[in-house]
């Protein structure tokens, strides 16, 4: 694990904390962070974090750009929630994380991020069938590390898929889709295009 | 409690449809007989989950609450209710946004405008046991559970989004705290069953990062087993789709990684509401769709 430290020769864009407060969701409370790392402590996953929230909020303001959107942590955040109703400040700590997410999902900062994949894949799936389909979603997620580990990925699973379909809690056949796909797209469509005349 | 019958417009999520069906079957068996009827979004969409947001973006996942709630709308201005975490945090986070924020209500109407729909923001989402608490009441739901679930022992765990952020807001209903919720072990008691001495009630199971990096997270599902086990409990109760199936179906990867020999049933609350009033084991309360069964529960079960 580096730290980042912040060096003489170190590149900062210091627009990038204004840029976070207007364009992120939350970002424009970010400003009343005190850094008392209640969030961080509150992280059911924080050790998997390279930096917690404390610490990405202090970079964002640091101007560390590069650092802050090639983090592992904006994509270890589980949406628990627990930072955002314990922040004694009001920062919606996992809005922050999620945005951040996006944004570093957009501007290619996570190429090979696991859940890039799997939100991808998520996404996908709604933007064709109007549904989540629990089948293709992990299993096009565990083949997109290359089909030996596809395999074997999918053969890890084998006896939860067996247990589930067995339950009758596996959907057999064709995706779900909702009727009006058609108009679900053009929403969609829409709404990505009316998002990136903003950016 | 109820004095006439609450009409409200059910949301059931894709995990009513798949991993979930057993909550999406035992909560529509409870709801009419406690006063309150369902009639389902006609044609309701993926809500977005927990990483719409990263895969479709801000706006395209808002448009998909956006889509869910003018397709409510046009079916009368009932309030909507959701038994799935995500599809409630999405679906009532993303209401509110729309209702507090002039330009995002704008642009999603700009959005859902290409199907021709529209959004006039004036319905209310609700999760369902929000729903229990707030407007069926729970001696209402004592009253009915006459198949009292007598010496079953409930570790009640409640999870992360079904009260977090909003369970304890004005629009959220103010029907739980953050941190130490009390309202399942509130239905555990009104079934007649045991409350068991369960310390990690809110804790994380690890979500979507559970299905995506299992190995991450079996620590956080493993605490709240052992914690569950040493309560003494029959089964855990969860509100949650997604918690009820990541805690059981990992149990086996659990006990491969830490040496355990865990085998414990994880169940709804609805379901357990269902067997005290006495409705059908499988159609009405889905016990047959649990992969790890509890036969004390079963058997006291119709």
């Amino acid at each position: 694990m580096t730290v980042p430290m912040p060096t003489s020769s170190r590149k900062y864009d210091l627009n990038f904390a204004r840029w976070v407060r207007d364009n992120v969701a939350g970002g424009d409370k970010m400003n009343m962070c005190m850094q008392c790392g209640t969030c961080s402590g509150s992280c059911p996953i924080g050790t998997e974090m390279e930096d917690g929230p404390r610490k990405l909020f202090m970079m964002i303001r640091a101007g560390m750009k590069e650092e802050v959107l090639s983090s592992n942590s904006v994509w270890e955040c589980t949406s628990c929630y627990r930072c955002v109703v314990r922040c004694p400040r009001g920062v919606p700590v996992t809005y922050l994380m999620q945005g951040l997410a996006a944004l570093a999902s957009k501007e290619g900062y996570a190429p090979k991020v696991e859940n890039n994949y799997f939100s991808r894949y998520f996404w996908k799936s709604v933007e064709l069938t109007g549904k989540t389909d629990e089948r293709l979603v992990p299993t096009a997620y565990f083949f997109s590390f290359g089909l030996i580990e596809g395999i074997k990925r999918s053969l890890g699973n084998l006896k939860i898929a067996f247990n589930m379909a067995k339950a009758g809690r596996m959907h057999i056949g064709l995706p779900h889709r909702i009727k009006d796909t058609k108009g679900l797209k053009a929403i969609l469509a829409k709404a990505a295009q009316i998002e990136d005349q903003k950016s | 409690m109820m004095s006439k019958k609450k009409k409200m417009t059910y949301y059931p999520g894709c995990s009513s449809q798949g991993s979930g069906r057993h909550l999406d079957e035992s909560i529509r068996a409870i709801l009419p007989d406690l006063g309150v009827d369902v009639v389902d979004i006609d044609d309701w969409n993926c809500c977005g989950a927990s990483v719409g947001n990263i895969g479709g973006g801000p706006l395209p996942n808002l448009a998909l609450t956006g889509r869910n709630l003018a397709l409510a709308q046009e079916q009368g201005n009932q309030d909507i209710v959701t038994g799935c975490a995500a599809c409630y945090l999405n679906t009532h986070g993303g209401n509110e946004k729309i209702k507090a924020d002039v330009k995002k209500r704008r642009d999603v109407n700009d959005a859902l405008g290409e199907a021709g729909l529209s959004y006039d923001y004036d319905l209310d989402v609700h999760h369902v046991m929000e729903v229990i608490v707030n407007d069926i009441g729970m001696e209402e739901v004592e009253k009915q559970a006459t198949n009292k679930l007598k010496g079953l022992k409930v570790a009640g765990w409640v999870g992360c989004q079904t009260v977090r952020p909003f369970a304890g807001t004005e629009t959220g209903g103010k029907y739980a705290t953050y941190e130490d919720p009390t309202f399942l072990d509130e239905i555990t008691e009104a079934c007649g069953a045991e409350v068991t001495d369960f310390a990690p009630k809110t804790n994380c199971c690890g979500g979507s990062v559970a299905v995506m990096k299992p190995e991450k997270t079996l620590h956080l599902m493993k605490t709240i087993l052992d914690a569950a086990v040493e309560s003494g409990a029959d089964v855990v109760s969860t509100p949650c789709p997604l918690c009820q199936t990541n805690l059981e179906m990992y149990q086996d990867a659990i006990n491969k990684e830490f040496g355990t020999n865990y085998n414990m049933p994880v169940v709804f609350p609805s379901q357990l509401i269902a067997v005290a009033m006495g409705k059908d084991k499988e159609k009405d309360a889905g016990l047959q769709r649990q992969t790890i069964r509890s036969k004390k529960l079963e058997d006291m079960a119709k």
